[in-house]
């Protein structure tokens, strides 16, 4: 198979989508943001099997391969992050692949629904506006125009601020490792954080990120991971949706994301499934909190013009009052 | 400028309302932006601030980054009241003026019993360092800060090397307006500076205070013609006592028990 993806490509799909009537046209969600140009990925729910048989899903497998230079190596002994005595390390269970750890950045969960056995690809969604880049504050993390949303490892103190404000909890942080050793015995920081960067890397190369490929390897045509620009992805989500009669999961989650689920069963009964199980994932409804922020943001220009006007007048009148007085 | 003496309260006005009003919105607001900046970083539940009783709501980041828009809307719109009100009105009290590091040197040395403090007008050597500090802190705090409220909106992808660099110089930027607002409140812990507290809060300073430490402003409030004011500059200044070190202070009480200015 041909890993590269053009716009050509791209396009082509696009236009295939839109002559089958399905594509085109379809309204922008209210709440997302993403830029045009920016690509998506889509996972097919009804087509995952989670790799039966395999010993490994083929997306955890090739993000795992491709990856493996950029997991931490911590040093030791690793620290408590005072005053909590403990610290998180999970260099010692690596080969854990049904969570997302520093090590494993994409995994497969699989339910039980209507007798039948749901599989769950689980990576970072890539918002459009995401919270975990915007409110970090060592600006450690980066939204590129591709969509992509990369933790860059080198200034990320392991505040692990980006995990508690992602409606998900996707990113994963390994402890004795990083910037924040240098700071210690200060209680600064606690390591650094880890999730999928959406093979930032390849896609500047137009090349899909390394679980679509591996997916697309094994299962061709059928495979439940396509990736490609926005506007393709949510023609291709809609027309899936449409024909099997299901729903889209991440198109207006948290302001929008491009990371678009479809699916037969609810999202709902997805979400009900996994709380049951005690599991991680959630399909819940997701607004974006920064929105509720943003409201403020003309303050910013509103006020500060308000501000000099009454300067100037509070200026003028004090003149004339000092002219009037003599002073 | 209203500044004058009021001989009736024995005293000068050295601050008008207005400057009162920026002051404190200005004080306020950047307080309120060190506690909300400061519950941006992972630390009030790391160091169980989130466990003190009421506090709880303290390890909610976006109530912080609400908290911290609003402090920040008015924390620059005073800081563009004060350019324009005072710029259009050519007040340049606080700007550091050629000497001033000498003179604070001289100052701090004399807190030490070492020299004397040098004379001065309405604003000391060492106020003028530290309003050009916390403006330059200041303004580049409200600098980076638009930059990440840009950053904020939904559509806007600015370059992740400027975001790393603005994010982080407001972080490091913070630290330095914390320490300015801890070395200004610091200044109190010598007895010499306590009689400025009281302008601060009602504006007015106290006369014999203005006659002994910032003496060139005396004189020059004096040309403005306070005959009953001029009369009463002999009377004894017992209530000086903690200023010594100052040039005709209390410290030169010994040798002219008059506090005369030497």
């Amino acid at each position: 198979m041909n890993d590269k993806i053009t716009r050509r490509n791209f396009l082509k799909a696009g236009a295939a989508l839109a002559i089958a009537g399905t594509g085109a046209g379809l309204p922008s969600p209210k709440e997302a943001f993403a830029k045009a140009g920016a690509y998506a990925t889509v996972i097919d729910l009804t087509r995952c099997d989670g790799c039966q048989g395999e010993g490994i899903p083929k997306c955890v497998e090739a993000c795992r391969v491709k990856n493996q230079g950029r997991f931490p190596e911590p040093v030791k002994p690793i620290r408590d992050l005072w005053p909590h005595k403990k610290h998180d390390d999970w260099s010692e269970k690596r080969e854990v692949i049904n969570t997302l750890t520093p090590y494993n950045w994409i995994t497969v969960e699989k339910i039980q629904e209507g007798g039948k056995d749901l599989f769950v690809p689980r990576r970072c969604f890539h918002c459009d506006n995401p919270p975990c880049a915007n409110l970090c504050p060592f600006g450690s993390l980066g939204k590129y125009e591709t969509a992509a949303v990369v933790i860059n490892p080198e200034i990320c103190m392991g505040g692990a601020k980006c995990k508690a404000v992602c409606p998900w909890q996707i990113p994963q942080r390994q402890s004795g490792v990083g910037l924040y050793l240098k700071f210690q015995p200060l209680p600064m920081g606690g390591g650094v954080m880890y999730k999928c960067d959406l093979c930032q890397d390849l896609i500047e190369k137009e090349k899909p990120p390394a679980c679509v490929a591996a997916c697309r390897s094994r299962l061709g045509e059928k495979t439940p991971l396509h990736f490609g620009p926005r506007k393709v992805m949510e023609g291709l989500a809609e027309t899936r949706r449409s024909e099997i009669g299901g729903a889209v999961y991440g198109k207006e989650e948290n302001g929008g994301t491009s990371t678009l689920y479809v699916s037969l069963v609810p999202f709902s009964t997805i979400s009900s499934r996994f709380k049951e199980a005690k599991g991680e994932i959630h399909f819940n409804p997701v607004s974006n909190r920064l929105s509720e922020t943003n409201r403020y943001a003309g303050a910013f220009l509103a006020a500060p013009v308000l501000a000099a006007f009454g300067a100037i007048g509070l200026a003028v009148r004090e003149k004339r009052a000092e002219k009037k007085g003599g002073r | 400028m209203a500044e004058r003496i009021l001989p009736q309260e024995n005293a000068v006005l050295r601050h008008e309302r207005i400057e009162l009003l920026e002051h404190w919105l200005f004080a306020l607001s950047g307080l309120i932006l060190i506690f909300s900046g400061f519950g941006e970083l992972p630390m009030f539940k790391r160091f169980l601030v989130t466990e003190l009783p009421l506090m709880s709501w303290s390890g909610d980041y976006f109530l912080h980054l609400k908290i911290h828009y609003l402090a920040a809307v008015i924390f620059v719109s005073v800081a563009v009241f004060h350019l324009v009100y005072h710029g259009l009105l050519g007040h340049r009290g606080l700007i550091p003026k050629k000497g001033d590091l000498g003179a604070s040197g001289k100052t701090i040395l004399s807190f030490a019993g070492i020299g004397r403090e040098p004379k001065s007008g309405k604003y000391l050597p060492e106020q003028r360092l530290a309003y050009l500090y916390m403006a330059l802190v200041a303004g580049i705090l409200i600098a980076t800060g638009l930059i990440k409220v840009v950053k904020n909106l939904p559509g806007i992808y600015l370059p992740p090397g400027l975001i790393t660099v603005a994010t982080l110089t407001h972080t490091i930027a913070t630290v330095f307006f914390l320490l300015g607002v801890i070395a200004h409140l610091a200044a109190l812990v010598l007895k010499v500076n306590r009689p400025l507290v009281r302008p601060i809060f009602t504006g007015k300073v106290d006369l014999d205070y203005v006659r002994l430490r910032h003496t060139l402003w005396y004189d020059e409030l004096v040309a403005l013609g306070q005959p009953d004011v001029i009369a009463g500059e002999d009377e004894p200044l017992e209530a000086l006592a903690p200023l010594e070190g100052l040039e005709g202070g209390g410290g030169q009480a010994e040798e002219k028990p008059n506090g005369s200015k030497g």
